[in-house]
């Protein structure tokens, strides 16, 4: 990381003083060793019964296949299915539509929002930051529905563009494949660009003032201080900001269901309305569905693995 | 020092047991069917609690057993999951007595969960009830459903717009689609009303139209996806098209634009399903304005003018209390035609109990549609609507059709279309 290194050994000493500490004591380190179990056993043990088995179990399952409870071991047909199933197809292009277009772009926006309002001199801060993160805290069905109903022929978004002229007649927005893909990233980013402008802030106020200062001195400008210096100072926060927004968004479901249902046609689907589909909407097969839900898991491996290495550490 | 950290140990490993153990218990008492207690109380999941719930109300009033009846809301999606959740689990606690499912669903949970069911086949006499729902409710030669609510379809027509287009409600009584269709645009030449509103997104129009003609997604065997070469699913999706070019359908999304385009007055017909009575008597000043006429039929040989739309029925779990769960059912919505009168007069619930359409409540005049005896048509028509076994996968074909739907709208070949949605449908329905 590029943290300034006088973070890490500010961490280090409290460390080495524990472990003088705990040395004294008569009992050595095998002892130390257990006590360290002792503390976290109970999170091991309760993580391994509900995160670790399930997801070995659901590996498991996403080899089976079958109606309801009477699942079999069909091999690696699920998987050739995948390939061949169009509806699939659909969802996977959605999500990383709304991956590529709206992660980005939540981003961006929430980098620059996050450096206006760390600006000191700025009136109203808090308002600001306030009105900026608060669609974070809407329920995402209350949100979803209001959006739905801006964004109707009827809605105010359709009302507004008519009697300002700029449309001659209404857009059907949500019977529009193209229309209906950006009401979704325009949703989502509406809710989360607050939640990550929060980190970006919180970021913000770490970094030493005396470097934007000495770059005043040196004559560097705005744009050269935000692309020189926050940027990098920032870089850590950027690269935790983008894995956890890509792992949201290949889970978007919520949003999907509420707006659109996945309509018009399978225009707006998302991966995990497809799995809720395959699991409760259709004849339930949970063989398959499971599946699909071991695609994400591959798909947010991958994506890290990539973010780590553009945006990570040199190492 | 060990033992100290073994008890330690020890104890948090019990705190952990007892609270996932207590947490379970909870969970059960909830939905109150453990295993021991189940003889004298039973527990019923439906919902809409305007009609399923209330007419389980009723039920539960009629009923002189010792059992204690407990009714239990849910939404009907979170229905859907418990069941499937709780079923392929394998685990019967917590799971109800009795349950209501949507017939278009039936199929799907009777076959996925074999014995998960009671079959009613000694219980209830089938002959008792509407002939189209048995195909449905039934599996493998046992009775599994008791058919409730009747989907029956009706055309709901604003008369008062028809007369501006110089129409009465007659005209539109046992016409073809496409004479409705020429109807609908003399109707918006005079009034600029549309006809009626269509969500592409929802094909129940579509399931309407073929069900005339006694067709559906599916062959008989209730698996076999039956779409290409389909003549009534080419023609359904012929007569929608026609609908769209004519400019007489205003276009919806969801429920709430659906009720609100007939209580704004914006449509002249309704072609649905009878439960919507509630939701067109809501417009109380468009009373006396409104009529009831038989479903438009397919312009095919063979094809009737009703059919069906959505409808549900109950059915018994496999679990502890099964023997007393089915004689509840026995003695209220199986045999008591009384309580069909009740649920008609209190909540306007048109049940399929052949021997309930003779009582008086059935031949009430309503008001709301002009003094018509509403029921009674409507009973009538349910005896015509052609059974069809709408088997494992209406809702998957129906995602596949929506596609197929909108590529045929814009300007694929109908041929194209159908042999796409076959080979995606073969495909995915394995």
């Amino acid at each position: 990381m590029n943290q300034p290194s006088s973070d890490k050994s500010k961490l280090d000493l409290p460390v080495s003083l524990r472990y003088k500490e705990t040395k004294r004591e008569k009992t050595g380190v095998f002892f130390k060793k257990k006590v360290g179990w002792l503390f976290v056993i109970v999170s091991v043990i309760a993580i391994t019964i509900f995160n670790f088995y399930p997801m070995v179990q659901a590996f498991l399952l996403s080899f089976q296949s079958g109606m309801g409870g009477n699942l079999e071991y069909t091999g690696l047909d699920n998987w050739q299915r995948l390939f061949s199933d169009p509806t699939f197809i659909a969802a996977l292009t959605n999500t990383s539509i709304y991956l590529l277009i709206q992660v980005p772009l939540m981003i961006v926006l929430a980098l620059i929002f996050s450096v206006l309002l760390n600006d000191p001199k700025l009136k109203f801060r808090g308002f600001f930051r306030i009105a900026i993160f608060l669609p974070c805290v809407t329920s995402l069905v209350a949100y979803s529905v209001i959006f739905k109903y801006l964004f109707g022929v009827d809605g105010i978004i359709n009302q507004f563009l008519l009697n300002f002229g700029f449309i001659s007649e209404t857009i059907n927005f949500l019977a529009d494949p193209f229309w209906a893909k950006v009401v979704i990233i325009l949703a989502i980013t509406w809710r989360w660009t607050g939640y990550n402008m929060i980190f970006y802030l919180a970021a913000l106020q770490n970094v030493d003032k005396s470097i934007y200062e000495a770059a005043r001195i040196d004559g560097a400008n705005a744009f050269q201080q935000f692309f020189q210096i926050t940027i990098p100072m920032l870089k850590p926060i950027i690269l935790f900001t983008s894995i956890t927004s890509t792992i949201g968004t290949l889970q978007i479901f919520d949003e999907i269901v509420n707006i659109t249902n996945g309509g018009p046609g399978n225009a707006t689907i998302s991966i995990s309305q497809y799995i809720y589909n395959l699991s409760f909407e259709f004849t339930p097969d949970f063989g398959y569905a499971s599946t699909v839900s071991y695609v994400i898991v591959i798909l947010v491996v991958i994506l890290s693995i990539i973010q780590f290495r553009v945006a990570g550490e040199k190492k | 020092m060990k033992k100290v950290y073994l008890m330690l140990v020890l104890l948090v490993g019990l705190a952990v047991l007892a609270a996932c153990s207590s947490g379970d218990e909870e969970a059960n008492s909830g939905s109150g069917s453990e295993g021991s207690s189940g003889t004298d109380s039973i527990t019923a999941w439906a919902w809409d609690p305007a009609f399923n719930i209330a007419a389980l109300e009723k039920a539960k009033e009629a009923y002189d057993g010792d059992v204690e009846v407990k009714i239990i809301e849910n939404a009907q999606d979170d229905i859907i999951q418990k069941l499937n959740t709780g079923l392929s689990s394998g685990t019967t606690k917590g799971m109800p007595n009795i349950v209501l499912i949507e017939d278009y669903r039936a199929q799907s949970f009777l076959q996925a969960y074999p014995d998960a069911f009671h079959p009613l086949t000694d219980v209830i006499n089938s002959d008792d009830f509407a002939d189209y729902k048995i195909a449905t409710t039934s599996f493998d030669g046992e009775q599994y459903g008791l058919p409730f609510d009747s989907g029956v379809a009706g055309l709901y027509v604003r008369t008062d717009y028809l007369e501006e287009a110089g129409y009465t409600p007659e005209d539109l009584t046992d016409i073809t689609w496409d004479e409705y269709i020429e109807i609908g645009k003399k109707v918006k030449e005079a009034t600029g009303k549309n006809m009626l509103t269509l969500d592409p997104n929802d094909l129940g129009q579509i399931r309407m139209m073929i069900q005339t003609n006694g067709s559906w997604y599916v062959d008989e065997d209730g698996s076999t996806p039956n779409l290409e070469g389909n003549e009534s699913l080419a023609k359904a999706f012929e007569t929608y098209k026609k609908m769209m070019d004519a400019d007489i359908g205003k276009i919806v999304s969801d429920w709430s634009q659906f009720v609100g385009a007939f209580n704004s007055g914006d449509v002249a017909s309704v072609p649905t399903g009878n439960w919507i009575t509630p939701s067109i008597k809501q417009a109380e000043d468009q009373s006396g304005k409104w009529a009831v006429v038989p479903m438009p039929r397919l312009d095919m040989e063979g094809a009737v003018n009703a059919s069906n739309l959505g409808g549900s029925s109950w059915y018994v779990l496999n679990v502890d209390g099964k023997e007393e769960a089915a004689d509840f059912m026995l003695q209220t919505f199986g045999s008591n035609a009384d309580l069909y009168q009740t649920l008609v007069k209190d909540i306007g619930a048109l049940g399929t109990y052949s021997a309930a359409a003779e009582g008086d409540a059935y031949a009430v005049e309503d008001e709301f549609f002009g003094g018509q005896q509403l029921l009674t048509d409507l009973s009538t028509w349910t005896d015509e609507i052609p059974g069809v076994n709408y088997g494992l996968h209406t809702y998957a074909i129906e995602d596949i059709l929506v596609t197929g739907m909108q590529d045929y709208l814009n300007g694929t070949e109908l041929a194209t279309v159908l042999e796409n949605v076959q080979s995606q449908a073969e495909a995915q329905l394995k």
